[in-house]
């Protein structure tokens, strides 16, 4: 405690992001009220988020009624490549904001038709650490890892592999070319988080992509 | 500052902490604490504190962080202990003891000086 003055500690016990978590509350509850499966993207940048959600897409066209909030610090561009597959695409520019926070989401969803729409995508900003720790009221969190990010991914982001409800691995076409060991990042995620499926999945090729398609309709 | 996590916390911290600032007095000390999981680094969040407070009532007031450690557990002598970073060697030489941590990020305590205004 300083020196001088009259000094007094008051305890209190407090979330530090509760205003954040209180707004995702509300938006998981609006969610949850209307039906809607909510999924948040996260991955780093170059993961093939934008391109994992185009195939996706594609493969629910028809079957599905999906929307998409993008976060993205600057450009339009995943937006736009996501409204070819999708009517009800909301880009969100952060600015200098490194993840989406719950309010963004909020401000996002009322640019949305919610009445139809039954699955929703926020492709988190492209990073793999400050996304994990802001709720933003959605029902899952799927993390994203590529092959050419290395085998550690996972072991330096543990946050990511605790908190994730499905883990996908992408580029898997990629794994005779590279030196990209499977069993290594496995045995990683497993200490942190014994339980999170993991998919290998092809955002190029398709490989995979009816496990995750079965995920999202389970 | 851009791209450093821990700057988006401290800005959340200090909103937090003028919410609870008193009328009277100032705010010397800021005590949180935070879990393995979370990766916040102290001095990045101490710099960034400094920055986020600069100019404002909480100006100079002090972060205290309390890390709580990753608590690991060897499956094969059953030895458990702390640790800062996850993945470890146990002294028996498996090298795969599992890290288990939490992701708290809590405001515990603010110091007042109830003299100075």
């Amino acid at each position: 405690m300083p020196a001088g003055g009259r000094m007094t500690r008051v305890p209190l016990v407090e979330r530090v992001l509760e205003a954040n978590d209180e707004i995702a509350a509300d938006n998981r509850a609006e969610l949850e009220r209307r039906g809607i499966f909510s999924v948040d993207l996260i991955g780093a940048p170059g993961s093939g988020k934008t391109a994992l959600l185009e195939a996706t897409l594609r493969a629910l066209q028809g079957r599905r009624r999906p929307a998409v909030l993008v976060g993205d610090l600057a450009t339009r561009r995943d937006g736009d490549r996501l409204a070819r597959w999708c009517d009800q695409v909301v880009q969100i520019s952060t600015g200098q904001g490194c993840h989406l926070e719950a309010n963004q989401v909020r401000d996002a969803l009322g640019q949305i038709d919610l009445d139809a729409v039954d699955l929703l995508f926020i492709e988190n900003v492209g990073n793999l650490i400050c996304p994990v720790g802001f709720d933003l009221g959605q029902a899952t969190k799927v993390g994203l890892f590529s092959l050419t990010e290395g085998d550690d991914k996972a072991a330096k982001h543990p946050y990511l592999v605790e908190a994730a409800d499905l883990l996908l691995l992408n580029k898997i076409d990629l794994l005779p070319y590279l030196s990209f060991d499977r069993s290594s990042f496995e045995a990683d995620v497993r200490l942190l988080n014994p339980r999170v499926p993991i998919m290998d999945v092809s955002a190029t090729t398709g490989e995979g992509l009816d496990a995750w398609i079965a995920w999202l309709d389970r | 500052m851009l791209g450093v996590h821990e700057f988006s916390i401290a800005e959340a911290l200090a909103a937090q902490v003028q919410r609870h600032a008193p009328v009277t007095g100032r705010v010397r000390e800021v005590e949180i604490c935070v879990g393995a999981l979370r990766g916040l680094e102290t001095d990045a969040l101490r710099m960034c504190w400094d920055a986020v407070t600069h100019d404002t009532p909480i100006a100079g007031s002090i972060l205290q962080v309390d890390q709580r450690p990753w608590s690991i557990a060897c499956r094969v002598c059953g030895r458990t202990w702390t640790s800062v970073v996850p993945f470890v060697t146990c002294e028996c030489g498996n090298p795969s003891p599992v890290p288990t941590a939490g992701d708290e990020l809590n405001l515990v305590a603010l110091t007042i000086d109830e003299e100075e205004t």
